[in-house]
């Protein structure tokens, strides 16, 4: 059967001051229609995003249908009252008020009514988290919800509008396996619906479980609509990077003394007997399904979760760490997995923010701030770490969410750490450029760095880590070398309990 | 229940009864007696007053430190609309609220439509309108108010509420109505939470700034009004500061200076602290540079305690089901 068009743009650009981050774009969405919409870091995609949910004016010339009709403008009113429904890349939720508002709150507002109707909000926003079949209160305040299930609100919201296009800008990003799975049979029931589903995602398996069509945009120009039925990983991947990328293995070339040295870390209700060494120029791989208590092990290391028992040993001495800056100053650095909701002064240029925490160290004799030297180091890893566009004065906020990823990392980079945790290290980044992560970790710990990283990404823990642990519901369930491990033993530890736990 | 008492509207509360008791202890005949309460509220009345208004402002992460000479201009140019215009009791009023919302408009302009910094465009505007009241005045005690007027100031409700206590219930209900149950009030809330998502679903973020300050003018305006009613005349210099005081009991009464939380009860609760603290003092004959500087303290101790609360918030999302 031929699916009805719901939406079609043509002659879509949009110039900044800065970039033309949208060039003649066309796009069109069917009606239940799953449709991919992928390209690399800063190629557009969520700008068109914000251009059909009326929060950005496209340039002039731009043409917009929807189900037939010429539409003249877009505000995000008349967004919502022509179907469409959007999870932003940065959920766009509001920590102080209780679910129910942030769920029921923009289809309230569009209904043009002056007065709230506080019951029959909570009657929608429940209807929506019971449709998500999660288990979320509505009358808690989302700010005191995990960012997992913040994503769920923000999804629970768009499935509370009367939506026929659902647009989600990377809304597994923050998911655990399976809430993804949940979210995938949701979309096959609004698909079932006649709803269409445009889903963004840097996660290539996941485009390929859900999506029928994909588009394609490469540098904010228009490649091409394809059905997933001619689609493959590497079609895909040359379709967005113009080229073909594939992990290599990168071990490590010299690995010396120890540095870190974990003994029987406990915290309870977060991990048990954590046990590890680190060595200097040594990759060290965490992997484990989310949830498995990566993430605590590592912020007890930071200060940011005091363990109850067990001893952290740094450079043959035993230390105390109670607060990060007290981890900052011992040498180690921290890129915290939620690099979109935290970590970035998104109204300071990207400069501003890479010297943020080194601004104390790098001053003249005077006393005062060395801008010169600032400037420098800044512009140093704005190479590094390969940020478009590289101009060091523009706002953070103005960055695509992939590149503000990779500003947060330069920051911490430019701390010169001893010791760097860095939790899902290519989160948010595309395919293309992931490899270009991968190197420069790498050449960091060839530089004599010891890291810590965390994944859940197996291609990733595999082609990097010098040695990998395994975590499983808070203990540290198996330990490979790098060079000899296999996706399949490690993926049956994270999954199977092990009797003799090491 | 136990929600509520977790909340910092609860903690102030605590915290005015903990004063109360003391003062009481400290001074059993004088402090709690129903003269002494009805004083106290009484010069509390145009402070809390003034607080309704500058809590929605407060909630968008917004301030209005314009508001002490603001009051003092509508004090004036109500004074004289008495004076030359019509001895009207309710027209009074009126040409207050109207001076106030005008002056008010001036301050949204520049914050909406210019997007200035708010302290920077208050700033601005406070310096403006302190000097259209001394050009006014000269400097002088406007003390030929209208008899009636004065005499309606010196009324009470059922034989013992100051009259001025309407006011204040209006406005706090009012205040509590639109911050509740309209999508304006909800937008407050919104902004302060996060301005660019409340733009994202549909708020006029520019329109509902605007309305805020014009509507702290209001606010400033009728306790502009309630103040002459209360004194019988206006001193144009008792304005010098007192934003300090506003701002000081709305923050003190639990909203966070970075705005999304505070309530209409906290406020009150936050003026009743301020108030009884000045009194109590003022009983225990504690000197003028030692109530100073405990005011000042209790204002820091309550910025403080927002930033160890989001510390703790964040410690909190932290949670494993460990094997
Ligand atoms: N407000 C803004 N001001 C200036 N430039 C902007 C602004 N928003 C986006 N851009 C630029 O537009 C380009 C496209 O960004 P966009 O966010 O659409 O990318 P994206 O495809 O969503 O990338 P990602 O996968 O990293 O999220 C980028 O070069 C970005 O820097
Ligand atoms: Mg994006």
């Amino acid at each position: 059967m031929e699916k009805n068009t719901f939406l079609h743009v043509r002659h879509i650009s949009k110039t900044f001051p800065s970039v033309k981050a949208l060039d003649n774009i066309e796009f069109v969405v069917k009606a239940g229609e799953v449709h991919a919409l992928i390209g690399e870091n800063g190629a557009g995609k969520s700008t068109l995003i914000k251009i059909l949910a009326g929060v950005y004016e496209p340039d002039l010339g731009a043409e917009i249908e929807i189900e037939g009709s010429r539409i003249e403008k877009l505000n995000p009113i008349t967004s919502v009252r022509h179907g469409i429904s959007i999870i932003f890349q940065d959920f766009s939720l509001f920590p102080n008020l209780t679910v129910a508002e942030n769920i029921a709150m923009g289809g309230a507002l569009e209904s043009g009514s002056a007065v709230v109707k506080w019951n029959q909000m909570r009657e929608v926003a429940k209807k929506a988290v019971s449709k998500l079949g999660v288990d979320i209160s509505v009358d808690v305040r989302l700010g005191t919800l995990s960012i997992a299930k913040q994503q769920l609100v923000a999804i629970a919201r768009s499935l509370a509008s009367q939506a026929k296009l659902i647009i989600m800008d990377e809304p597994t990003s923050a998911l655990s396996k399976g809430e993804v799975e949940l979210l995938f049979k949701i979309i096959r029931g609004l698909q079932a619906d006649g709803i269409a589903v445009v889903f963004v995602s840097h996660k290539l398996e996941e485009l390929f479980e859900v999506c029928e069509t994909f588009t394609v945009l490469r540098d904010g120009k228009y490649i091409g609509t394809y059905p997933a039925a001619e689609m493959d990983n590497t079609k895909l991947i040359s379709l967005m990077v113009g080229r073909n990328v594939e992990f290599e293995r990168l071990s490590g070339k010299n690995i010396g003394e120890t540095i870190l040295e974990v003994k029987n870390l406990t915290k309870a209700g977060n991990f048990k007997d954590i046990s590890f060494e680190l060595h200097k120029g040594e990759i060290l791989g965490i992997t484990g399904l989310v949830g498995a208590g990566r993430t605590e092990v590592v912020q007890a290391l930071f200060g940011l979760n005091k363990p109850d028992s067990g001893e952290i040993i740094l450079n043959g001495a035993k230390v105390n760490i109670n607060s990060p800056e007290e981890a900052v100053k011992l040498g180690l650095a921290f890129v915290p997995e939620s690099r979109q909701t935290e970590g970035l002064v998104l109204r300071q240029s990207m400069r501003d923010n890479i010297v943020l925490p080194i601004l104390s160290t790098l001053t003249k004799r005077s006393g005062l701030i060395d801008h010169g030297a600032l400037g420098d180091e800044a512009d140093k890893w704005i190479k590094e770490i390969n940020v478009v566009p590289a101009v060091p004065d523009m706002l953070a906020g103005q960055f695509s969410g992939g590149n503000q990823q990779r500003i947060v990392i330069g920051k911490w980079l430019a701390t010169h750490p001893k010791l760097l945790i860095i939790d899902e290290p290519t989160n948010g980044i595309d395919v293309g450029a992931k490899s270009e992560i991968h190197r420069l970790l790498r050449s960091l710990a060839d530089q004599g760095m010891g890291i810590i990283m965390i994944s859940s990404e197996l291609p990733e823990v595999l082609a990097l880590s010098d040695r990998i642990l395994v975590m499983r519901r808070g203990r540290i369930n198996g330990e490979f070398e790098g060079a000899t491990a296999d996706s399949e033993s490690v993926m049956n530890k994270a999954f199977l309990a092990d009797n003799k736990v090491g | 229940m136990k929600q509520w008492v977790k909340t910092k509207e609860f903690m102030v509360l605590v915290i005015v009864l903990t004063v109360i008791a003391i003062v009481s202890i400290g001074n059993p005949t004088a402090f709690l007696t129903t003269e002494n309460i009805f004083d106290i509220i009484k010069s509390n009345l145009v402070l809390a007053i003034a607080a309704m208004g500058m809590l929605p402002i407060m909630l968008t992460g917004g301030i209005d430190v314009s508001v002490g000479a603001l009051m003092g201009s509508a004090s004036v140019l109500s004074a004289q609309f008495m004076i030359n215009v019509t001895d009207n009791i309710p027209l009074a009023f009126v040409a207050g609220a109207i001076s106030g919302i005008v002056l008010g408009s001036v301050n949204g302009f520049f914050v909406s439509k210019l997007k200035m910094p708010p302290i920077v465009a208050t700033l601005g505007t406070m310096s403006v309108y302190q000097g259209m009241m001394s050009y006014i005045t000269n400097g002088n005690w406007i003390s030929n108010i209208p008899t009636n007027f004065v005499e309606f100031g010196k009324g009470y409700l059922f034989g013992i509420i100051p009259v001025q206590t309407f006011f204040l219930v209006a406005m706090a209900v009012l205040t509590w109505w639109i911050l509740k149950y309209t999508f304006i009030g909800r937008g407050v809330f919104a902004i302060g939470g996060n301005t660019v998502s409340a733009e994202r679903i549909g708020y006029n973020v520019q329109r509902i700034q605007f309305l805020l300050y014009a509507f702290s003018g209001f606010a400033s305006g009728i306790a502009a009004v309630v103040r002459t009613s209360i004194f019988g005349q206006v001193d144009p210099k008792t304005f010098t500061g007192f934003e300090l005081k506003v701002i000081g009991a709305v923050v003190v009464g639990g909203a966070s200076v970075s705005g999304g939380y505070g309530s209409v009860m906290g406020t009150l609760f936050g003026v009743a602290l301020m108030g009884l603290l000045e009194n109590g003092m003022i009983l225990l004959k504690i000197p003028t540079f030692w109530q100073k500087i405990m005011i000042g303290m209790i204002i820091l101790f309550a910025v403080s305690i927002d930033f160890v609360r989001a510390r703790r918030a964040n410690a909190k999302q932290l949670k494993v089901d460990v094997a």
